[in-house]
């Protein structure tokens, strides 16, 4: 039975033969990318509080580092398993390449659950993480981050072991720092920006002026308020955002007259991105259920929330005048609402596309680390413009040029930049 | 010169006359309490005193005669014109004063001298009288002083004097030292001793069966002989059997003893009055504040006494107590009491716990270092029979009987019980003692608390159920004690309020004759702008019934910690967050990442305005952005965010704009307020033998102890009683690993994750499909009445294959959550614990259970949960694919109308999950419970009630009856709420209307029925169980006549029946 369960490694494994049989990829580059280059498991020992010893296990897996060091998460989870690990890894490779970063992709883990952990032990997890694959990782190799259960905090740990080991300091090693300590500024506002900065060029692209253009949000995080700030900017009007609600636990959807103002609501929003339904109402929102997001007469969607909200059940409700998708949420579409987003001849611009804001920043991070010169927030946010423009017009290109529906046409580029580096280097 | 100049002069010069003769007072009196001078110096400046004070002071001369000792004033000669007054101790003349003019004088009111001037004379020689009488005393205790010396120093033999002394001098004492003396020779089994104490009576001695068996008449008692005769004899034989000194020193300990011999009558007796024991005590510390001493046996048997009076009748309780509490807490502690005039009320549990936790820790090794600055706030305390003498006072006896009315209408009319109890008047000594309290306590906020007598009840804690008020306290004195009278009154209401009464019905408790002591205490905390507020509060539980992790045990403790008023820690809060840890695990926290800490971390802080006199709530952030750096311990509590992490306030934060989380991590890292709180709940579980809870605040320099009581379970965390021998085709799963307390009673719809099936998903949408469906079942299926079982970790949010993908609002319905852990190969997989939102399970009282079935010791019913009938197509037929994974069982239509129940005992570490009828015996919750639970004014109250309706309405002409009965259970007040009423009805001749009558009676059956329904729950299909007989029966049945004469010997009557209107 356990064979037939969902298996993430499998299902990763599954959607990459869909895009190497779209491109005709050779056998070689196939075997060679269906499985990482380099995992490795390990025992970490930790002497608990109470003065018991208990080992946990830890992983790092490579799955691809042909265009640059591998980057990817490290994840506290308590029933990790390898696969997961894999799938994970490979997803991350995907990830650096459609935004054409010179990295490559990794994940890592260790099996444990920080709920059952004091922060002495956490940190010994880290530290101990280090010591077993030091040698494995580095600023130049295998750049780790913050993921899953895993903070800043971690990540200074786990830098600072390694600095001892290595004796340099050597802050490039880890993203996810906090500013001060080697982290990059920026970070708060890039994935939201870079939302917008793909809309922005989504907009030229399909020769639609900004500033006649009307929008709907889902979600009203961080992603959501700075994609606002940045499409406002943009001269387009948001007419709605929905938003969870932790006192009624459910989401509302708020809608004023001719658009939103930002700044109104974010003083009556909390910090987990929850607006006061009571203060809105005073200040004349109406108040819709949480799922009308979709159904508003706007241009342009952003559901920036969580995912699998644009399912078979609600891709209906679409209105007859939208006319881009830009997913800033991970997986907000499932594949059956694709098919028809694709059918009706919506402009989407997918996720590992449109959220690649943050990924970039972290690159920009280890890169300002390894110059250990930090940039003003301002030439971080120009050169993430740079970068998510760019990376745009390669995807939006391609999918013109051959015909492709957006999602598949970025799962391309970034297989085939891939299969292009490992062959470069004459590894297949 | 007018008239009214000249009256005018006169005016004055009266007033400048009693100046003078004031003056001359102070004066003696300074002189008189000068220890330094001596008799004669004293009589000697007294005399140049008085001369002054008179009208023509140049001429007035002055004397005193004291035991053949003149003194005078300068110059003094007897002449015609004096005056003389006596001065005498205990009504004996020993000397006189005499003031005498040398010439003579104008004629004023009595012969030279003033009316006045004779007074003041008297005042100075009766003040003299009393101090010669001190100073003849004092001579008297010195010698006596000198005497004891001697008598502890006296040499071997010496005791005989000592006790002829006492036969002359104290008959009494003497008879009660012969007496003690000879209990201690019959104690040592002295034969001679029990001769003599026949001797008392020869007639009677107690043979040992007498004594011992089972005779149970009492024994007849003994009278003293000549004891004075006697205890020459005892103290004969006593010499042979004890050394001199030893005799010597028993007889100094006696008398000792004997002395204080009056605190202990008056603390034993029970009729003494609080004012008597007060009296007593002050006696007893003023004649001797130390150095006498209560032997050790009397001082604890005083200070049981003193317990039992003031606090409890709880053995329990004043075993443990009296080993801390000293005597001398009860004069302090007696001085902060207000009670009416003889006085037999106490305070109530609530101070009895506070007042004893303090002492235990007091007592403890950490005093002086761990628990330095651990203190318990100023507290005056009023008496419980207060409340009873207000109500007389006010005329409102009958309010008492309130507690026996239907629920609806005490409840109806609770809000106007409030307004008259406000509006009532205190009694005027009550009032008294209130403004005393006021000018000790200051303008401090303070509290109103209750502390009811029914509290000290095992088992019934009235956890919250009665009032605490906060008073601003600010304003005049008479506003002050206007709002403390106010909050009194309403406390004092809260008695009858609905929710209190409830649930005394439903634990038999109502016929207790409810009285409720209160304490005033003075708020913790400091004031900071407009607000009062300690840094920090919260409640602490020596035993932890919400573990977030397995490696947290039961012992580790739990702690509710929130800023400002502690009000927020002790109730549940449905919109906001205490932090919780487990003092002896502190590591190991419930939230962990920093969103979760963020999210759950209080947002909200209640506080005392005392510029609107009010108690608020306030968000946290726009207090800081008042107050800021001000706040007390500030940066010790809270922690700043910044990109997703935190830092510690640094000496440059600027409080009032940093974006800042109450994370108490200074408090927790920096402090030894954890290991403070640790050892105070560890040391009082200790020493008071049970589990407690403690509320305390912080005002930033100590913390103060608030409340300490047997830890109290609210209604939904009580240990469920497990019966033994459970039938086994009845219990559908037991458990023994991570047991909290809880029952979960009578579940109608069960949903089960299918582990296995949920496994053999293969494709994330179906895994997240499951998750919705489980949301939609939360929406549609009835509040807290159905159950989630689901594999692994609920609320997984990467690896949903762990465990269903849902969120609190997927799962906020169901009565609990219980995570499976199958066995796959060779290990169990970790359950979550519910961590992903344990804090939103807490506050919500959901409970949560772990399972691990493939254990040998446990059981688990698969067949059960896998292959009864699967109602999931009915309730959601679009997701009826998934029939295989989740299943929704109604449990009544598949076990015959039983419901399915949850018993989860946290002290045994046992769980089982059983079906069972609704009210059945198994669920009786509390050991001490009856297993009826009765809800409101009792059941059967409430079917008499009906039925003497019924009577009243049925028109006994047109359906021909004779008499109406009401019998069985609601007749013996036994019926409980699935009772039916069972009528008895008399049908004149051979009852032809019946039929008629029945079908009229079937309406009301069916509509009590509803009624009983919507009351309690239970449905039986109609209430009435009726029975008929005719006259013509009567006449020949012995059957009926039986019955009928049965009637007659339980006395029931009939009720009174209708007419046609």
């Amino acid at each position: 039975m356990a064979e037939k369960s969902f298996n993430a490694f499998e299902m990763a494994q599954t959607q990459f033969d869909k895009v190497a049989d779209m491109i005709g990829l050779d056998r070689a580059s196939r075997d060679l990318l269906r499985f990482p280059l380099r995992e490795f498991h390990f025992s970490i020992p930790v002497h608990m509080d109470d003065g018991t010893t208990k080992v946990f296990r830890g992983f790092r897996c490579q799955h691809n580092d042909a265009r640059g060091p591998a980057k990817g998460g490290i994840r506290f989870h308590p029933q990790e398993t390898i696969d997961t690990v894999r799938a994970l890894s490979m997803w991350m490779t995907w990830k650096t390449a459609v935004a054409d970063l010179p990295l490559g992709g990794g994940k890592g883990g260790v099996i444990c659950d920080p709920h059952n952990l004091s922060m002495r032990e956490q940190e010994q997890i880290c530290r101990g993480w280090v010591r077993q694959v030091y040698k494995n990782i580095g600023p130049y190799s295998d750049v780790p981050a913050p993921d899953v259960m895993t903070n800043g905090q971690h990540m200074i740990w786990m830098l600072d072991e390694y600095e001892v080991i290595t004796g340099q300091k050597q802050p490039g090693l880890i993203t996810g720092k906090p500013v001060g300590l080697g982290g990059s500024l920026g970070r708060t506002e890039a994935t939201g920006f870079g939302v917008v900065y793909t809309l922005r060029e989504a907009l030229k692209h399909l020769n639609i002026n900004p500033e006649e253009t009307t929008a709907g949000v889902q979600g009203f995080g961080n992603v959501a308020q700075y994609a606002i700030r940045k499409y406002t900017e943009l001269g387009g009007k948001v007419l709605c955002v929905s938003c969870w609600d932790q006192k009624d636990q459910t989401s509302y959807t708020y809608t004023k007259g001719q658009g939103i103002d930002l700044d109104e609501l974010l003083k009556i929003t909390d910090r987990f991105g929850g607006i006061d339904k009571a203060q809105a109402k005073k200040l004349g929102y109406e108040v819709l259920d949480g799922n009308d997001w979709i159904e508003q007469d706007v241009d342009i969607l952003i559901p920036a929330a969580i995912e699998n909200q644009i399912t078979a059940d609600t891709v209906d409700k679409i209105g007859a005048r939208v006319k881009i998708i830009v997913e800033g949420a991970n997986g907000p579409t499932t594949p059956e609402a694709d098919a028809v987003i694709q059918q009706r001849g919506i402009f989407l611009i997918p996720d590992f596309l449109a959220n690649a804001g943050g990924v970039t920043c972290s690159y920009f991070e280890q890169v300002q680390s390894n110059m250990n010169y930090y940039w003003t927030k301002k030439e971080v946010l120009e050169k993430l413009d740079q970068k998510m423009t760019s990376a745009f017009w390669d995807v939006a290109n391609l999918a013109r040029n051959r015909n492709l529906y957006m999602r598949d046409a970025a799962y391309v580029i970034a297989i085939e930049r891939v299969a292009q580096a490992s062959k470069d280097r004459g590894w297949i | 010169m007018t008239q009214s100049t000249k009256s005018l002069d006169k005016l004055i010069l009266t007033l400048e006359e009693r100046v003078k003769e004031l003056n001359c007072l102070y004066e003696v009196e300074e002189v008189l309490h000068d220890p330094d001078k001596d008799l004669q110096e004293i009589l000697n400046q007294i005399v140049n005193l008085i001369p002054p004070a008179f009208q023509h002071a140049d001429a007035c001369k002055a004397k005193i005669v004291y035991r053949d000792e003149e003194y005078t004033s300068e110059g003094f000669q007897e002449s015609p014109w004096c005056l003389s007054v006596d001065i005498t101790i205990q009504e004996r003349t020993i000397g006189w004063i005499q003031v005498c003019y040398a010439s003579e004088q104008q004629e004023s009111e009595e012969g030279p001298f003033l009316t006045e001037e004779r007074k003041l004379l008297e005042s100075i020689a009766t003040r003299l009288g009393q101090h010669l009488l001190f100073l003849k005393l004092k001579q008297v205790f010195n010698k006596w002083e000198t005497a004891k010396k001697s008598i502890s120093q006296a040499k071997s033999g010496e005791w005989q004097v000592i006790l002829e002394l006492l036969r002359r001098t104290d008959p009494d004492l003497f008879i009660r030292i012969s007496r003690k003396m000879l209990n201690l020779l019959i104690w040592k089994g002295v034969e001679e001793a029990e001769e003599l104490l026949q001797q008392f009576n020869p007639y009677a001695r107690y043979n040992e069966d007498e004594v011992l068996g089972e005779s149970n008449m009492p024994l007849e008692k003994l009278v003293f002989g000549d004891i004075n005769v006697l205890s020459m004899k005892i103290f004969d034989v006593a010499r042979e059997h004890f050394s001199d000194a030893d005799i010597l020193t028993r007889i100094q300990k006696w008398m000792q003893e004997d002395k204080t011999s009056f605190l202990v009558r008056a603390t034993a007796n029970f009729d003494t009055s609080l004012d008597e024991i007060y009296e007593a005590l002050r006696r007893y510390y003023q004649i001797n504040p130390i150095g006498m001493e209560l032997a050790p046996s009397v001082k604890i048997g005083v200070r049981a006494s003193l317990i039992r009076r003031i606090f409890t009748d709880q053995l329990q309780f004043i075993d443990i107590a009296k080993q801390y509490i000293r005597v001398a807490d009860f004069y302090e502690l007696m001085k902060r009491m207000i009670f009416p005039t003889g006085s037999h009320g106490k305070l109530g549990g609530k101070s009895a716990g506070v007042f004893l936790a303090y002492r235990i820790l007091r007592a403890s090794e950490h005093f002086h270092d761990t628990f330095r600055n651990v203190k318990t706030p100023k507290t005056w305390y009023l008496t419980s029979d207060a409340m009873i003498l207000f109500m007389h006072y006010n005329n409102m006896e009958e309010i008492m009987e309130q507690k026996y009315k239907n629920i609806d209408d005490v409840r109806r009319e609770y809000p106007h019980v409030v307004q008259l109890f406000k509006n009532s008047h205190f009694p005027a000594e009550i009032i008294k003692g209130l403004s005393v309290a006021l000018d000790d306590l200051g303008d401090n906020p303070i509290i109103v608390r209750s502390s009811s007598l029914l509290e000290d009840r095992i088992g019934s804690a009235f956890s919250g159920k009665y009032k605490s008020l906060f008073v601003a306290n600010q304003g005049s004195k008479t506003e002050r004690l206007e709002a403390l009278m106010d909050a009194i009154a309403e406390v004092y209401a809260s008695t009858i309020a609905p929710d209190p009464i409830q649930y005394r019905a439903e634990r038999g408790l109502l016929d207790f004759h409810e009285e409720m002591g209160i304490m005033i205490q003075s708020v913790v905390g400091q004031k900071i702008g407009p607000y009062f507020l300690p840094a920090f509060a919260g409640v602490a539980f020596s035993n932890n019934e919400f573990r977030w992790s397995p490696r947290i045990k039961r012992e580790d403790g739990l702690i509710r910690l929130v800023p400002g008023l502690g009000t927020r820690a002790v109730d549940r809060l449905s919109d906001d967050y205490p932090l919780l840890l487990a003092p002896g695990q502190p590591g190991l926290r419930a939230n962990v990442s920093p969103d979760e800490i963020m999210r759950y971390s209080p947002h909200k802080i209640d506080v005392v305005n005392l510029n609107t006199r009010r108690f608020e709530t306030m968000n946290i952030s726009d207090l800081l952005h008042e107050v800021g750096n001000r706040y007390p311990l500030i940066e010790k509590l809270t922690s700043i965010v910044g990109h997703n992490h935190f830092r510690q306030p640094g000496f440059n934060t600027n409080f009032t704009e940093a974006d800042l989380v109450f994370t108490f991590e200074g408090l927790l890292r920096q402090t030894d307020f954890i290991k403070q709180i640790y050892l105070i709940i560890r040391e009082l579980q200790n020493k008071m033998a049970t589990p407690v809870d403690i509320e305390f605040a912080h005002d930033g320099r100590n913390l103060y102890l608030l409340q300490c009581r047997p830890q109290s379970y609210s209604k939904s965390d009580i240990p469920a009683a497990i019966p033994a021998n459970l039938p086994k085709e009845r219990l559908l799963f037991t458990a023994n690993r991570y047991i909290s307390n809880g029952l979960i009673k009578d579940i109608q719809y069960i949903v089960y994750i299918s582990p296995d099936q949920y496994t053999a998903i293969d494709n994330l949408d179906d895994l997240r499909m499951i998750g919705r469906i489980v949301g939609q079942l939360n929406k549609k299926l009835p509040k807290r009445k159905f159950i989630l079982m689901g594999p692994g970790r609920w609320g997984s949010r990467g690896d949903i294959k762990l465990g269903v993908n849902v969120t609190y609002s997927d799962i906020n319905n169901t009565g609990a959550l219980i995570e499976i852990a199958r066995k796959k190969g060779n290990y169990v997989p970790d359950l979550s614990f519910g961590t992903h939102f344990f804090q939103d399970l807490v506050e919500a009282s959901i409970k949560y259970l772990p399972l691990y079935p493939d254990e040998n010791s446990v059981s688990f019913n698969d067949s059960f949960f896998e292959q009864t009938p699967n109602l999931l197509n009915k309730w959601l037929p679009e997701y009826a694919r998934f029939n295989k994974v989740v299943h929704l069982i109604d449990v009544s239509t598949v076990s015959n109308g039983l419901l399915f129940h949850i018993l989860m005992n946290g002290e045994e570490n046992r769980a089982v999950g059983l079906l069972a009828p609704a009210d059945s015996e198994l669920l009786s919750g509390e050991p001490d419970k009856k297993s009826s639970s009765t809800l409101t004014s009792e059941p059967w109250q409430w079917r008499m009630q009906m039925a003497e309706k019924i009577a009243a309405q049925l028109d006994a002409d047109r359906f021909q009856v004779k008499e109406f009965y009401v019998t069985g259970s609601t007749r013996k007040a036994k019926a409980g709420n699935g009772s039916d009423i069972d009528l008895l009805i008399v049908l004149k001749g051979r009852g032809e209307k019946k039929e008629a009558l029945q079908i009229w009676l079937e309406g009301w059956s069916l509509a009590l029925d509803e009624i009983n329904y919507l009351r309690t729950g239970f449905k039986s299909g109609g209430l009435l169980d009726v029975h008929f007989i005719t006259e013509e029966e009567l006449a020949v049945s012995a059957e009926a006549r039986q019955i009928m004469s049965q009637l007659k010997t339980d006395r029931i009557s009939p009720l009174t029946l209708g007419t046609a209107n």
